[in-house]
Protein backbone atom coordinates (compact mmCIF):
# COMPACT_ATOMS: atom_id res chain seq x y z
CA UNK A 1 0.00 0.00 0.00
CA UNK A 2 1.22 3.26 -1.24
CA UNK A 3 1.89 6.38 1.19
CA UNK A 4 -1.08 7.74 -0.83
CA UNK A 5 -3.42 5.27 -0.54
CA UNK A 6 -3.04 5.18 3.32
CA UNK A 7 -3.89 9.47 3.02
CA UNK A 8 -6.47 8.36 1.44
CA UNK A 9 -7.82 5.87 3.67
CA UNK A 10 -7.41 7.90 6.74
CA UNK A 11 -9.15 10.94 5.27
CA UNK A 12 -12.29 8.66 4.19
CA UNK A 13 -14.74 9.13 6.05
CA UNK A 14 -17.12 6.77 4.75
CA UNK A 15 -14.15 3.92 5.20
CA UNK A 16 -13.65 2.79 8.61
CA UNK A 17 -13.63 -0.88 8.48
CA UNK A 18 -9.50 -0.39 8.45
CA UNK A 19 -8.96 2.54 10.58
CA UNK A 20 -11.15 1.32 13.80
CA UNK A 21 -12.93 4.63 15.02
CA UNK A 22 -14.15 7.72 12.58
CA UNK A 23 -13.14 10.65 14.24
CA UNK A 24 -16.84 11.34 14.22
CA UNK A 25 -17.60 8.77 16.95
CA UNK A 26 -14.25 9.25 18.84
CA UNK A 27 -15.99 13.02 19.16
CA UNK A 28 -19.57 11.92 20.24
CA UNK A 29 -18.42 9.47 22.42
CA UNK A 30 -15.15 11.89 23.91
CA UNK A 31 -18.47 14.31 24.79
CA UNK A 32 -20.94 11.68 25.78
CA UNK A 33 -18.23 10.43 28.69
CA UNK A 34 -17.39 13.94 29.36
CA UNK A 35 -21.16 14.97 29.68
CA UNK A 36 -21.64 11.63 31.78
CA UNK A 37 -18.32 12.61 34.21
CA UNK A 38 -19.53 16.02 34.60
CA UNK A 39 -22.74 15.38 35.65
CA UNK A 40 -21.92 12.45 37.82
CA UNK A 41 -19.12 14.33 39.47
CA UNK A 42 -21.24 17.67 39.69
CA UNK A 43 -22.48 16.43 43.63
CA UNK A 44 -18.49 16.87 44.36
CA UNK A 45 -18.97 20.94 43.94
CA UNK A 46 -21.41 21.27 46.75
CA UNK A 47 -19.79 18.02 48.56
CA UNK A 48 -19.74 18.45 52.50
CA UNK A 49 -15.91 18.36 52.95
CA UNK A 50 -13.39 17.91 50.56
CA UNK A 51 -10.07 17.52 52.22
CA UNK A 52 -7.33 20.31 50.84
CA UNK A 53 -4.16 19.52 49.31
CA UNK A 54 -1.81 19.37 52.43
CA UNK A 55 -4.90 17.60 54.06
CA UNK A 56 -4.47 14.90 51.74
CA UNK A 57 -0.38 14.46 52.32
CA UNK A 58 -0.13 14.89 55.26
CA UNK A 59 1.83 12.46 57.48
CA UNK A 60 1.28 10.07 60.26
CA UNK A 61 0.71 11.43 63.53
CA UNK A 62 4.27 9.81 64.77
CA UNK A 63 6.28 10.79 61.43
CA UNK A 64 5.46 14.46 62.47
CA UNK A 65 8.14 16.33 63.30
CA UNK A 66 7.90 19.50 65.59
CA UNK A 67 8.31 21.91 62.54
CA UNK A 68 5.40 20.12 60.82
CA UNK A 69 3.14 20.00 63.93
CA UNK A 70 3.46 23.90 63.72
CA UNK A 71 2.70 23.95 60.22
CA UNK A 72 -0.58 22.03 60.41
CA UNK A 73 -1.71 23.52 64.02
CA UNK A 74 -1.55 26.77 61.99
CA UNK A 75 -3.33 25.10 58.89
CA UNK A 76 -6.38 23.87 61.27
CA UNK A 77 -6.59 27.12 63.27
CA UNK A 78 -7.12 28.53 59.58
CA UNK A 79 -9.47 26.04 58.74
CA UNK A 80 -11.53 26.48 61.89
CA UNK A 81 -10.94 30.41 61.54
CA UNK A 82 -12.94 30.16 57.93
CA UNK A 83 -15.70 28.37 59.38
CA UNK A 84 -16.88 29.26 62.34
CA UNK A 85 -14.97 32.79 63.26
CA UNK A 86 -13.43 31.30 66.02
CA UNK A 87 -9.75 31.96 67.14
CA UNK A 88 -8.76 28.42 67.96
CA UNK A 89 -5.88 27.17 69.32
CA UNK A 90 -4.84 23.77 68.89
CA UNK A 91 -2.21 22.65 71.24
CA UNK A 92 -0.32 19.14 71.88
CA UNK A 93 0.71 18.25 74.83
CA UNK A 94 3.01 15.60 75.18
CA UNK A 95 2.64 12.87 77.86
CA UNK A 96 3.96 13.13 81.31
CA UNK A 97 6.40 10.88 82.65
CA UNK A 98 5.75 9.08 85.49
CA UNK A 99 1.54 9.30 84.91
CA UNK A 100 -0.79 7.09 84.00
CA UNK A 101 -4.43 8.12 84.58
CA UNK A 102 -7.35 6.26 85.78
CA UNK A 103 -10.52 7.00 86.74
CA UNK A 104 -13.09 5.97 89.72
CA UNK A 105 -16.37 6.62 89.80
CA UNK A 106 -18.25 5.67 92.89
CA UNK A 107 -21.58 4.28 92.50
CA UNK A 108 -23.29 4.48 95.22
CA UNK A 109 -23.35 8.30 95.15
CA UNK A 110 -24.40 9.00 90.96
CA UNK A 111 -27.76 10.37 91.02
CA UNK A 112 -28.34 9.71 87.26
CA UNK A 113 -28.00 13.85 86.45
CA UNK A 114 -26.07 13.36 82.90
CA UNK A 115 -24.46 17.14 83.52
CA UNK A 116 -21.17 15.12 82.84
CA UNK A 117 -22.37 13.93 79.34
CA UNK A 118 -23.43 17.62 78.34
CA UNK A 119 -20.00 18.81 79.76
CA UNK A 120 -18.18 16.53 77.87
CA UNK A 121 -20.13 17.50 74.89
CA UNK A 122 -19.24 21.27 75.34
CA UNK A 123 -15.56 20.73 76.33
CA UNK A 124 -14.88 18.24 73.17
CA UNK A 125 -16.56 20.05 70.29
CA UNK A 126 -18.52 17.18 69.81
CA UNK A 127 -21.58 17.44 67.58
CA UNK A 128 -24.66 18.90 68.35
CA UNK A 129 -26.89 17.29 65.31
CA UNK A 130 -26.82 14.46 64.68
CA UNK A 131 -25.74 14.35 68.49
CA UNK A 132 -22.36 12.87 69.39
CA UNK A 133 -21.98 11.74 72.99
CA UNK A 134 -19.23 9.96 74.90
CA UNK A 135 -20.84 8.73 78.02
CA UNK A 136 -23.85 6.54 78.10
CA UNK A 137 -25.50 7.23 81.90
CA UNK A 138 -27.11 3.24 82.06
CA UNK A 139 -29.95 3.28 84.56
CA UNK A 140 -30.28 -0.24 86.09
CA UNK A 141 -32.10 -1.68 89.05
CA UNK A 142 -30.58 -2.31 92.69
CA UNK A 143 -29.35 -5.37 93.32
CA UNK A 144 -27.98 -6.16 90.04
CA UNK A 145 -25.84 -5.58 87.28
CA UNK A 146 -27.52 -6.37 84.52
CA UNK A 147 -26.32 -4.19 81.20
CA UNK A 148 -28.68 -6.07 79.29
CA UNK A 149 -31.58 -4.40 81.03
CA UNK A 150 -30.09 -1.08 81.54
CA UNK A 151 -31.96 1.75 79.83
CA UNK A 152 -29.57 4.75 78.51
CA UNK A 153 -32.37 6.87 77.53
CA UNK A 154 -34.15 7.37 80.54
CA UNK A 155 -36.38 10.53 80.54
CA UNK A 156 -34.58 13.07 82.91
CA UNK A 157 -37.64 12.77 85.47
CA UNK A 158 -36.47 9.66 86.28
CA UNK A 159 -32.81 10.87 87.29
CA UNK A 160 -32.39 10.66 90.98
CA UNK A 161 -34.32 7.45 91.89
CA UNK A 162 -34.46 5.62 95.19
CA UNK A 163 -34.79 2.76 92.81
CA UNK A 164 -32.44 2.69 90.70
CA UNK A 165 -28.56 3.16 90.23
CA UNK A 166 -26.84 4.94 87.33
CA UNK A 167 -23.42 3.64 85.68
CA UNK A 168 -22.07 6.24 83.62
CA UNK A 169 -19.94 4.29 80.78
CA UNK A 170 -17.47 5.67 78.69
CA UNK A 171 -13.78 4.64 76.84
CA UNK A 172 -12.51 2.47 79.19
CA UNK A 173 -9.08 3.28 78.49
CA UNK A 174 -7.85 -0.30 78.62
CA UNK A 175 -4.51 -1.17 79.31
CA UNK A 176 -5.20 -4.23 76.33
CA UNK A 177 -7.50 -1.63 73.86
CA UNK A 178 -9.16 -4.31 71.45
CA UNK A 179 -9.86 -1.42 69.82
CA UNK A 180 -6.04 -0.55 68.63
CA UNK A 181 -5.67 -3.87 67.51
CA UNK A 182 -7.79 -4.08 64.51
CA UNK A 183 -6.94 -0.99 63.06
CA UNK A 184 -5.55 -1.96 59.63
CA UNK A 185 -3.76 1.84 59.40
CA UNK A 186 -2.77 2.01 62.78
CA UNK A 187 -4.76 5.79 63.18
CA UNK A 188 -5.67 5.27 66.47
CA UNK A 189 -2.72 4.02 69.30
CA UNK A 190 -2.34 3.86 72.99
CA UNK A 191 0.17 6.87 74.75
CA UNK A 192 2.65 6.80 77.49
CA UNK A 193 0.15 7.75 79.95
CA UNK A 194 -2.36 5.12 79.20
CA UNK A 195 -4.78 7.22 76.57
CA UNK A 196 -5.93 5.86 73.78
CA UNK A 197 -6.14 8.47 71.11
CA UNK A 198 -7.15 8.92 67.10
CA UNK A 199 -5.45 10.75 64.49
CA UNK A 200 -8.70 12.01 62.78
CA UNK A 201 -6.11 12.85 59.73
CA UNK A 202 -5.21 9.56 58.89
CA UNK A 203 -8.68 7.48 60.25
CA UNK A 204 -10.24 6.05 57.21
CA UNK A 205 -13.30 5.38 58.84
CA UNK A 206 -13.73 1.74 58.47
CA UNK A 207 -15.30 1.42 61.96
CA UNK A 208 -13.18 -1.84 63.24
CA UNK A 209 -12.55 -0.48 66.29
CA UNK A 210 -15.87 0.18 67.10
CA UNK A 211 -16.98 -3.41 66.52
CA UNK A 212 -14.19 -4.72 68.52
CA UNK A 213 -14.89 -2.21 71.55
CA UNK A 214 -16.72 -4.05 74.23
CA UNK A 215 -18.07 -0.88 76.03
CA UNK A 216 -19.17 0.92 72.79
CA UNK A 217 -16.91 3.70 73.59
CA UNK A 218 -16.72 4.94 69.94
CA UNK A 219 -18.28 7.16 67.95
CA UNK A 220 -18.56 7.41 63.87
CA UNK A 221 -19.17 10.44 62.22
CA UNK A 222 -22.00 9.18 59.60
CA UNK A 223 -22.76 12.60 58.90
CA UNK A 224 -20.86 16.06 58.75
CA UNK A 225 -20.58 17.17 62.34
CA UNK A 226 -22.56 20.51 63.17
CA UNK A 227 -21.67 22.89 66.23
CA UNK A 228 -22.83 26.20 66.28
CA UNK A 229 -19.81 28.91 66.23
CA UNK A 230 -21.19 29.90 69.62
CA UNK A 231 -20.09 26.81 71.29
CA UNK A 232 -16.87 26.08 69.83
CA UNK A 233 -14.74 25.17 72.41
CA UNK A 234 -10.96 27.35 71.41
CA UNK A 235 -8.78 25.59 73.74
CA UNK A 236 -8.38 22.94 71.21
CA UNK A 237 -6.36 19.49 71.57
CA UNK A 238 -4.70 17.93 68.16
CA UNK A 239 -5.70 14.19 69.34
CA UNK A 240 -8.79 15.21 71.74
CA UNK A 241 -11.10 17.99 70.89
CA UNK A 242 -10.67 19.52 67.67
CA UNK A 243 -13.77 19.62 65.23
CA UNK A 244 -13.71 16.35 63.39
CA UNK A 245 -14.27 15.28 60.03
CA UNK A 246 -17.18 13.40 58.39
CA UNK A 247 -16.15 9.35 58.14
CA UNK A 248 -13.91 9.81 61.12
CA UNK A 249 -13.51 7.85 64.22
CA UNK A 250 -13.56 9.51 67.59
CA UNK A 251 -13.74 8.66 71.18
CA UNK A 252 -13.26 10.07 75.10
CA UNK A 253 -9.94 10.88 75.21
CA UNK A 254 -9.46 11.82 79.32
CA UNK A 255 -9.60 15.43 77.91
CA UNK A 256 -6.04 15.27 77.46
CA UNK A 257 -5.65 18.56 76.55
CA UNK A 258 -6.52 19.61 79.84
CA UNK A 259 -5.24 16.78 82.17
CA UNK A 260 -1.87 16.39 80.59
CA UNK A 261 -1.34 20.22 81.64
CA UNK A 262 -2.49 18.78 85.37
CA UNK A 263 -5.95 19.49 85.34
CA UNK A 264 -9.03 17.84 85.66
CA UNK A 265 -11.01 16.57 83.09
CA UNK A 266 -14.40 18.18 82.19
CA UNK A 267 -16.59 15.51 83.41
CA UNK A 268 -15.32 15.23 86.97
CA UNK A 269 -15.39 18.81 87.23
CA UNK A 270 -19.60 19.64 86.59
CA UNK A 271 -20.40 16.25 88.55
CA UNK A 272 -22.81 17.66 91.46
CA UNK A 273 -22.17 14.19 93.44
CA UNK A 274 -18.48 14.20 93.71
CA UNK A 275 -18.59 10.43 92.45
CA UNK A 276 -16.18 11.24 89.42
CA UNK A 277 -12.61 10.59 91.17
CA UNK A 278 -9.71 11.51 88.66
CA UNK A 279 -5.97 11.02 89.13
CA UNK A 280 -2.34 9.87 88.47
CA UNK A 281 -2.46 5.72 89.26
CA UNK A 282 0.88 5.89 90.00
CA UNK A 283 1.23 8.62 92.90
CA UNK A 284 0.53 6.80 95.98
CA UNK A 285 -1.08 10.28 97.75
CA UNK A 286 -3.51 10.33 94.44
CA UNK A 287 -7.56 10.09 95.14
CA UNK A 288 -8.06 7.29 92.72
CA UNK A 289 -4.98 5.18 94.37
CA UNK A 290 -5.96 5.84 98.01
CA UNK A 291 -9.87 4.94 96.70
CA UNK A 292 -8.55 1.48 95.34
CA UNK A 293 -6.72 0.57 98.02
CA UNK A 294 -9.42 1.44 100.32
CA UNK A 295 -12.55 0.34 98.59
CA UNK A 296 -13.69 -2.57 96.62
CA UNK A 297 -13.71 -1.33 92.83
CA UNK A 298 -14.38 -3.54 90.09
CA UNK A 299 -14.31 -2.76 85.83
CA UNK A 300 -16.73 -3.32 83.88
CA UNK A 301 -16.61 -7.13 81.64
CA UNK A 302 -13.62 -8.30 83.57
CA UNK A 303 -13.76 -11.27 81.45
CA UNK A 304 -13.14 -9.53 77.90
CA UNK A 305 -9.75 -9.27 79.47
CA UNK A 306 -9.29 -5.66 78.31
CA UNK A 307 -7.72 -4.39 82.02
CA UNK A 308 -9.67 -1.17 81.82
CA UNK A 309 -7.97 1.60 84.20
CA UNK A 310 -11.65 3.30 84.65
CA UNK A 311 -12.71 1.78 88.07
CA UNK A 312 -16.35 1.63 89.29
CA UNK A 313 -16.81 1.30 92.91
CA UNK A 314 -20.53 1.22 95.47
CA UNK A 315 -18.31 3.39 98.74
CA UNK A 316 -20.71 5.02 100.97
CA UNK B 1 -24.26 3.79 -0.62
CA UNK B 2 -26.85 3.39 2.67
CA UNK B 3 -25.59 -0.20 2.94
CA UNK B 4 -22.52 1.36 3.52
CA UNK B 5 -23.53 3.21 6.57
CA UNK B 6 -25.88 0.82 8.01
CA UNK B 7 -22.58 -1.30 8.27
CA UNK B 8 -21.02 1.40 9.90
CA UNK B 9 -23.60 1.62 12.61
CA UNK B 10 -24.25 -1.87 13.01
CA UNK B 11 -20.81 -3.70 12.48
CA UNK B 12 -20.15 -6.66 14.19
CA UNK B 13 -19.46 -5.71 17.74
CA UNK B 14 -19.21 -1.54 16.94
CA UNK B 15 -23.01 -1.41 18.50
CA UNK B 16 -21.82 -2.28 21.57
CA UNK B 17 -18.50 -0.12 21.85
CA UNK B 18 -20.39 2.68 20.77
CA UNK B 19 -23.95 3.36 21.85
CA UNK B 20 -24.47 0.53 24.99
CA UNK B 21 -20.95 1.10 26.54
CA UNK B 22 -21.37 4.91 26.87
CA UNK B 23 -24.86 4.76 27.63
CA UNK B 24 -24.46 2.06 30.19
CA UNK B 25 -21.23 3.82 32.07
CA UNK B 26 -23.61 7.08 32.42
CA UNK B 27 -26.64 5.50 33.64
CA UNK B 28 -24.22 3.57 36.12
CA UNK B 29 -22.42 7.16 37.21
CA UNK B 30 -25.73 8.73 37.68
CA UNK B 31 -27.20 6.08 39.57
CA UNK B 32 -24.02 6.00 41.77
CA UNK B 33 -23.86 9.43 41.96
CA UNK B 34 -26.96 11.14 41.96
CA UNK B 35 -28.54 9.16 44.28
CA UNK B 36 -30.39 11.45 47.52
CA UNK B 37 -26.86 11.59 49.40
CA UNK B 38 -28.27 14.41 51.87
CA UNK B 39 -29.66 13.21 54.80
CA UNK B 40 -32.13 14.81 56.85
CA UNK B 41 -30.21 16.26 59.93
CA UNK B 42 -31.73 18.59 61.89
CA UNK B 43 -29.54 22.38 62.43
CA UNK B 44 -27.67 22.38 65.39
CA UNK B 45 -29.10 23.76 68.56
CA UNK B 46 -26.50 25.30 71.45
CA UNK B 47 -26.22 23.55 75.00
CA UNK B 48 -28.02 24.65 77.31
CA UNK B 49 -26.05 26.08 80.45
CA UNK B 50 -27.74 24.37 82.92
CA UNK B 51 -26.98 21.27 80.95
CA UNK B 52 -23.00 21.82 81.01
CA UNK B 53 -22.15 24.23 84.12
CA UNK B 54 -20.28 23.37 87.07
CA UNK B 55 -21.83 24.21 90.54
CA UNK B 56 -22.36 22.56 93.66
CA UNK B 57 -25.64 20.43 94.60
CA UNK B 58 -27.24 23.28 97.04
CA UNK B 59 -28.19 26.16 94.95
CA UNK B 60 -30.21 27.41 97.79
CA UNK B 61 -26.99 27.94 100.12
CA UNK B 62 -27.53 31.93 99.93
CA UNK B 63 -31.04 31.49 101.68
CA UNK B 64 -29.62 30.08 104.81
CA UNK B 65 -26.20 31.77 104.96
CA UNK B 66 -27.66 35.37 105.79
CA UNK B 67 -30.74 35.78 108.06
CA UNK B 68 -31.74 40.13 107.43
CA UNK B 69 -31.33 41.83 110.67
CA UNK B 70 -29.76 41.93 113.92
CA UNK B 71 -29.86 38.11 115.84
CA UNK B 72 -30.03 39.87 118.87
CA UNK B 73 -33.02 41.53 118.58
CA UNK B 74 -35.12 38.45 118.77
CA UNK B 75 -32.47 36.62 120.81
CA UNK B 76 -31.90 39.27 123.33
CA UNK B 77 -35.23 38.63 124.82
CA UNK B 78 -35.33 35.25 124.75
CA UNK B 79 -33.79 33.05 127.38
CA UNK B 80 -31.97 30.06 124.88
CA UNK B 81 -33.85 26.90 125.52
CA UNK B 82 -31.14 23.81 124.64
CA UNK B 83 -33.86 21.31 124.21
CA UNK B 84 -36.10 23.90 121.54
CA UNK B 85 -36.51 21.34 118.51
CA UNK B 86 -38.54 23.14 116.17
CA UNK B 87 -37.11 26.32 114.18
CA UNK B 88 -39.10 29.05 115.49
CA UNK B 89 -40.23 32.65 114.28
CA UNK B 90 -37.55 34.07 111.65
CA UNK B 91 -36.46 30.28 111.28
CA UNK B 92 -39.94 29.24 110.18
CA UNK B 93 -38.79 28.30 106.65
CA UNK B 94 -36.33 25.86 107.60
CA UNK B 95 -37.00 21.95 107.83
CA UNK B 96 -34.58 20.59 110.35
CA UNK B 97 -33.97 16.82 109.24
CA UNK B 98 -31.17 15.86 110.15
CA UNK B 99 -32.46 12.47 111.71
CA UNK B 100 -31.63 12.09 115.87
CA UNK B 101 -29.84 15.16 115.58
CA UNK B 102 -32.81 17.32 116.37
CA UNK B 103 -31.60 19.99 118.48
CA UNK B 104 -30.62 23.67 117.18
CA UNK B 105 -27.90 24.14 119.75
CA UNK B 106 -26.45 20.90 119.25
CA UNK B 107 -24.69 22.57 116.20
CA UNK B 108 -25.24 26.52 116.82
CA UNK B 109 -23.49 28.28 119.68
CA UNK B 110 -26.07 28.60 122.47
CA UNK B 111 -24.62 32.05 123.43
CA UNK B 112 -23.09 33.25 120.09
CA UNK B 113 -25.14 33.62 116.96
CA UNK B 114 -22.13 33.97 114.90
CA UNK B 115 -20.34 30.89 115.29
CA UNK B 116 -21.49 27.47 115.93
CA UNK B 117 -20.78 24.85 118.68
CA UNK B 118 -17.37 23.30 119.53
CA UNK B 119 -16.35 20.76 122.60
CA UNK B 120 -17.83 22.70 125.66
CA UNK B 121 -17.64 26.49 125.18
CA UNK B 122 -15.49 26.48 122.15
CA UNK B 123 -16.78 27.92 119.20
CA UNK B 124 -16.20 27.00 115.43
CA UNK B 125 -16.27 29.44 112.43
CA UNK B 126 -18.96 29.26 109.86
CA UNK B 127 -15.85 29.22 107.33
CA UNK B 128 -15.34 26.07 108.84
CA UNK B 129 -18.29 24.00 108.66
CA UNK B 130 -16.02 20.56 108.64
CA UNK B 131 -15.12 20.96 111.91
CA UNK B 132 -18.17 20.53 113.50
CA UNK B 133 -19.72 17.92 111.01
CA UNK B 134 -16.27 16.11 111.98
CA UNK B 135 -17.37 15.68 115.56
CA UNK B 136 -20.19 12.99 113.91
CA UNK B 137 -18.98 12.05 110.70
CA UNK B 138 -15.28 11.51 111.53
CA UNK B 139 -15.01 9.10 108.66
CA UNK B 140 -16.73 11.17 106.15
CA UNK B 141 -14.34 14.43 107.02
CA UNK B 142 -11.47 12.01 106.43
CA UNK B 143 -12.20 10.94 102.98
CA UNK B 144 -12.86 14.70 102.48
CA UNK B 145 -9.45 15.49 103.84
CA UNK B 146 -7.81 13.33 100.97
CA UNK B 147 -10.01 14.30 98.13
CA UNK B 148 -12.00 11.11 97.99
CA UNK B 149 -15.21 12.64 98.94
CA UNK B 150 -17.18 15.53 97.50
CA UNK B 151 -16.47 17.64 94.79
CA UNK B 152 -13.13 18.99 93.89
CA UNK B 153 -11.88 21.12 90.79
CA UNK B 154 -8.84 22.90 89.81
CA UNK B 155 -6.48 19.82 88.84
CA UNK B 156 -5.06 16.34 89.65
CA UNK B 157 -1.50 18.14 89.49
CA UNK B 158 -1.02 20.75 92.41
CA UNK B 159 1.52 22.93 91.14
CA UNK B 160 3.47 26.02 93.03
CA UNK B 161 0.93 28.33 94.40
CA UNK B 162 -2.11 26.76 93.30
CA UNK B 163 -4.11 24.85 95.55
CA UNK B 164 -7.26 22.45 94.12
CA UNK B 165 -10.72 24.11 94.82
CA UNK B 166 -12.09 21.80 97.89
CA UNK B 167 -16.33 22.63 98.37
CA UNK B 168 -16.61 22.24 101.81
CA UNK B 169 -19.76 20.00 103.63
CA UNK B 170 -22.22 22.40 103.47
CA UNK B 171 -21.99 24.13 99.92
CA UNK B 172 -23.26 20.84 98.85
CA UNK B 173 -24.92 19.66 102.39
CA UNK B 174 -27.99 21.27 103.35
CA UNK B 175 -27.00 21.07 107.10
CA UNK B 176 -30.70 21.26 108.46
CA UNK B 177 -31.70 18.44 106.18
CA UNK B 178 -28.55 16.88 104.51
CA UNK B 179 -29.56 14.33 102.86
CA UNK B 180 -28.14 14.67 99.41
CA UNK B 181 -30.82 16.42 96.76
CA UNK B 182 -29.86 18.02 93.04
CA UNK B 183 -33.50 17.95 91.05
CA UNK B 184 -31.56 19.37 88.10
CA UNK B 185 -31.23 16.35 85.12
CA UNK B 186 -29.98 16.59 81.55
CA UNK B 187 -31.75 15.18 79.22
CA UNK B 188 -32.05 11.46 77.18
CA UNK B 189 -29.98 11.43 74.01
CA UNK B 190 -31.47 11.99 70.65
CA UNK B 191 -28.93 9.99 68.55
CA UNK B 192 -30.71 8.67 65.03
CA UNK B 193 -31.44 5.10 65.40
CA UNK B 194 -29.02 4.12 62.70
CA UNK B 195 -25.72 4.87 65.06
CA UNK B 196 -26.94 3.85 68.54
CA UNK B 197 -29.41 0.89 69.92
CA UNK B 198 -32.86 2.86 71.12
CA UNK B 199 -33.68 1.59 74.14
CA UNK B 200 -37.30 2.90 74.07
CA UNK B 201 -39.14 2.50 70.77
CA UNK B 202 -42.57 2.49 71.95
CA UNK B 203 -44.36 2.54 75.51
CA UNK B 204 -46.52 -0.37 74.24
CA UNK B 205 -43.88 -2.36 72.31
CA UNK B 206 -43.61 -5.75 74.76
CA UNK B 207 -39.53 -6.27 73.62
CA UNK B 208 -38.93 -2.33 75.10
CA UNK B 209 -41.04 -2.95 78.32
CA UNK B 210 -39.47 -6.50 78.86
CA UNK B 211 -36.25 -5.26 78.93
CA UNK B 212 -37.17 -1.85 81.04
CA UNK B 213 -39.36 -3.21 83.42
CA UNK B 214 -38.39 -2.54 86.37
CA UNK B 215 -40.58 -5.01 88.57
CA UNK B 216 -38.95 -8.04 86.97
CA UNK B 217 -36.22 -10.07 88.31
CA UNK B 218 -33.68 -10.53 85.64
CA UNK B 219 -30.32 -12.62 85.87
Amino acid sequence: MSAEEQKNLKTNDSDQQESGISRRYFLAGTACLSAAAAVSLSPLLNAEEVPSGDDFIQKHYKELTTEDKKEIFARLEAQIKEKYDVDATISDPPPIDGVEFAYVLNLGRCIGCRKCVYACMDENNQSRSPQKQYIRVLKMKKGTINLESASHDYPEKEAESDDFFYMPVACQQCREPKCIEVCPVKATWQEKDGIVVVDYNWCIGCRYCEAACPYHARRFNFAKPQIPAQDINPDMGYLSNRPRYMGVMEKCTFCLHKTRRGEYPACMEVCPTGSRKFGNLRDPKSEVRIIIEQERVFVLKQEVGTLPKFYYTFAK
Amino acid sequence: MGNKEKKTFFAEGEFWKKVLLPGAVILILIFLFMGDSKPNIPDPVPLKQKWYKPETARGEILKNTVMPGNCFICHSLQVPDPNVIRPQFAHGTIKLDHGANNRCYNCHHIYDRDNLAGDGETKISFATPEKLCARCHGIIVKDWMEGTHGLRQGGWLVKDGQSPVNYTCTQCHDPHSPKFKYGIAAPAPTWPDKTIRKDRHSDDDPTSAYLTDSNQERF
